[in-house]
């Protein structure tokens, strides 16, 4: 039951990077691949009127986090504080930018959301891409499951370390990258016109300059964690992620190469998505790993709710997320095709 | 009284500063929505291009107090974990489960309509976009009532147990989500919701009308406005608000008696119209009383015996109790006034006279910031009233605080708060002014 709601926790703020993520991608390249307003309007229009729908779920991942692992939460929730809060303003901004930045017809007032909208997607993925080499690293865990830690301490990765070491920083550029390629692709699906024709170029660019650091992450990865491969390798569901992961960069080179669009955006969610999930098998049961002593770490049975707090979460989840999933599909199938740089729609979707 | 140097204390500013500025945002569009949904609907049966004009003009004031709504929301539910995680670590085993239903069930709900609603019409079709406005007014209802549920708990906890490790855990979920002070609370809570809504579509209603312009808007806003607004402000007092206050007799006396400035016990109790409590005296200063009337109002018969302050220790009393009283009041003289004003509004609508009242349509456009005070006022009451505690009988809200958070990262993202709101606030206040101006004829960006 505690492995099937790691599960779960997982498969939301994975749910989350994939769905969110090329909003953020798209949103950091709003000025590479849009030169008038017209085309920043049409790319914005392009992220379309589900983001907020995206952005719920990091909401329901963290409502998921509360009910299934509480003491994870208030653990780590009260270390991260200043970095959490960071986070929490720039998807204030991001949100408002979206929001209010196409309600006045003029140059000035679209330039100034534009410049709110790339800074804070860009930070958004940054932040993110810290948060999540901060998981694979760990954090300097006491033996009453508490910690707090500074923004950077000596930058190594054992000990006292703090939220930015040479590790998690390369994490951060990788994701910011990656997330980057991931908004490209979809944008080439998405749009038509100039714009289409700069995210193409910028998704190749992009995914090739992933490639290399991909690698590098793997490696550096590796000798940061060295506990972690050895358990891997006898967890199937590793196996099946890296299986992902290599299908979905052969079906992603090709899609690019051969222009399908729709193989192309798929095999790169399914990329993000194996990349991920093959972390999140590899690093289990350990939730919050100690750097200051093993036995420290914080596993997923450590920090569980009771069984029957997950046994009556058990019962109403999945009709939960069918019912969401249906809404999405109501919505999406309406916005199907490309957005033109011209539109007759009334609003800014 | 907390005090500066109490650890909890700037946790407790922070959450109650960026609770209440969001509830600004989320009381409108409670209450609007349902008025969408009905113009909307209106517009389908009749094919009236008015009814469609008004949707289309109001979705765009409910976007942007849902945009700010939803950035001010976030941060709400990382707080529970950022500067409460003790609370989080006692109780998340229950308050958990409604946290996540509201993401899962509400917040999916409404944010995967929102975006169409607001400008999606042509794109949707008729249909779809009353199916939308439908999502969003069920979406943000459901919200509300798990943030009850989750608020009900803290007041009157039900449906949990011990944990052998102390903390607490969900026993029975029926319980839990069926708290009879969780029903109460919502019925009341969005009664006022409604009222705030109401209370904004006639003040837009007046204001036109003392313009003289949008003359046909003006009307339509100024009836639907006054009658919703003369219904749920008489169902606000009663039975809602009624039946709370009874609640709150038979759970927490003790918060009753600060409520009230009771210190001493009695039957025949009175309610002040006029009086300060004095904590040093321990009596309420200069009362003007209404005998009996609080007793009645708490047991239903003159002769209920209403518990003062002086039956209780110290240490269970209501932590700030002047603040306590002062809101509490307040929020029921606004709620009396509210109830005369819409009753007269309606009275001169029904004889097809409210737009050439100007008095009254002045008195409509200026008590458009009594209802937000008035909700304001009531979740004070509630959540003052609830202190020392965090989980009433339970948990002390001085044990809820993150320990590993120095107050002074507090303060810092406080103040951050602070700064970014005010803006918001600026930007919200100049992009809703705007709406106005252009008015429900504009067809704007």
């Amino acid at each position: 039951m505690i492995a099937a709601w790691y599960g779960i926790t997982s498969f939301m703020l994975i749910g989350y990077v994939a769905l969110d993520g090329r909003n953020f991608g798209a949103g950091m390249l709003l000025w590479l691949v849009g030169r008038t307003r017209a085309e920043r309007r049409q790319v914005v229009a392009a992220i379309g009127p589900l983001w907020s729908w995206h952005e719920v779920w990091l909401i329901a991942f963290g409502g998921t986090l509360f009910v299934a692992f509480p003491r994870l939460l208030s653990s780590a929730f009260a270390a991260y504080y200043l970095a959490l809060f960071l986070i929490l303003w720039c998807l204030v901004l991001r949100g408002m930018s979206l929001e209010v930045g196409g309600h006045i017809p003029d140059p000035l007032w679209s330039s100034f959301w534009d410049f709110v909208f790339v800074l804070s997607n860009g930070l958004l993925a940054i932040l993110f891409g810290a948060a999540a080499g901060n998981v694979a690293r760990g954090v300097p865990l006491d033996a009453h499951g508490q910690f707090s830690m500074a923004f950077f301490t000596d930058f190594r990765v054992t000990g006292q370390v703090g939220l930015l070491d040479w590790y998690t920083v390369s994490v951060a550029v990788f994701a910011m990258v990656l997330l980057a390629a991931h908004g490209a692709t979809y944008l080439v699906l998405k749009t038509d016109g100039p714009v289409h024709e700069r995210s193409r170029a910028l998704a190749k660019l992009l995914w090739a300059a992933a490639a290399p650091l991909f690698l590098a992450i793997t490696i550096e990865s590796w000798s940061v964690r060295p506990d972690v491969p050895g358990r891997a390798i006898g967890n199937p569901l590793c196996w099946l992620g890296m299986l992902v992961v290599v299908g979905s960069i052969l079906a992603l080179v090709s899609g690019l190469a051969a222009g399908r669009e729709r193989r192309a955006f798929a095999a790169s969610n399914a990329l993000l998505i194996g990349i991920l999930a093959t972390g999140a098998a590899a690093i289990f049961p350990v939730m919050l790993h100690s750097t200051l002593a093993p036995e420290d770490s914080l596993t997923a049975y450590d920090v569980a709710s009771s069984p029957t707090a997950l046994r009556l979460a058990s019962i109403w989840w999945p009709v939960a997320l069918a019912l969401a999933t249906s809404y999405s599909a109501f919505i999406s199938r309406r916005y199907a095709g490309k957005v033109g740089v011209e539109r007759d729609d009334q609003g800014v979707y | 009284m907390a005090t500066m140097s109490d650890p909890a204390f700037w946790s407790r500013i922070q959450f109650a500063f960026t609770v209440t500025y969001h509830y600004l945002f989320p009381q409108l569009t409670m209450g609007l929505a349902w008025f969408l949904v009905y113009w909307k609907w209106r517009a389908l049966r009749t094919g009236d291009p008015e009814y469609a004009r008004a949707v289309r003009f109001w979705a765009r004031i409910f976007g942007l107090n849902f945009a700010v709504g939803v950035v001010t929301g976030i941060p709400m539910e990382f707080q529970f974990g950022t500067n409460w995680a003790g609370f989080s670590r006692h109780a998340g085993g229950v308050i958990g489960q409604t946290l996540a239903m509201e993401g899962m069930f509400a917040f999916f709900l409404e944010s995967a309509f929102v975006g169409a609603l607001i400008y999606g019409e042509k794109r949707l079709g008729s249909r779809a976009h009353f199916v939308a406005a439908v999502g969003v007014a069920v979406g943000s209802w459901l919200s509300a009532y798990f943030i009850l549920v989750t608020n009900a708990f803290m007041q009157h906890p039900a449906g949990y147990r011990v944990e052998a490790d102390g903390s607490l855990g969900i026993a029975a979920l029926g319980d839990y989500l069926l708290n009879p002070w969780a029903w109460i609370q919502f019925a009341h809570n969005q009664m006022a919701a409604v009222v705030t809504g109401a209370f904004v579509v006639a003040a837009i209603g007046a204001f036109y009308a003392l313009r003289g312009s949008h003359g046909v808007q003006a009307r339509l806003y100024l009836r639907a406005g006054t009658l919703v607004g003369l219904i749920a402000s008489l169902l606000v007092a009663f039975p809602t608000g009624d039946q709370q206050a009874k609640m709150v007799a038979r759970h927490q006396p003790v918060t009753l008696a600060a409520m009230e400035g009771r210190f001493a016990s009695g039957p025949m109790a009175g309610i002040a119209v006029i009086g300060q409590p004095n904590l040093v005296e321990k009596r309420l200063d200069n009362p003007i009383e209404i005998p009996g009337a609080l007793s009645f109002l708490a047991y239903g018969t003159f002769e209920g015996e209403v518990h003062g302050l002086d039956e209780y220790p110290e240490d269970v009393w209501p932590d700030n109790i002047e603040l306590l009283y002062y809101a509490f009041h307040l929020m029921i003289t606004l709620g009396t006034i509210f109830i005369v004003l819409m009753a007269v509004a309606c009275f001169q609508s029904w004889r097809g006279r409210l737009e050439s009242t100007p008095w009254l349509l002045w008195l409509l456009l200026l008590a458009l910031p009594f209802p937000y005070i008035a909700n304001t006022l009531g979740w004070m009451t509630a959540e003052l009233g609830r202190q020392p505690w965090l989980i009433y009988g339970l948990f002390r809200t001085r044990d809820g605080y993150s320990q590993v958070v120095s107050n002074g990262n507090v303060v810092f993202t406080l103040i951050g708060f602070t700064g970014l709101y005010f803006v918001l606030g600026v930007l919200f206040l100049f992009l809703v002014g705007r709406e106005i101006g252009l008015g429900p004829e504009e067809e704007t960006a």
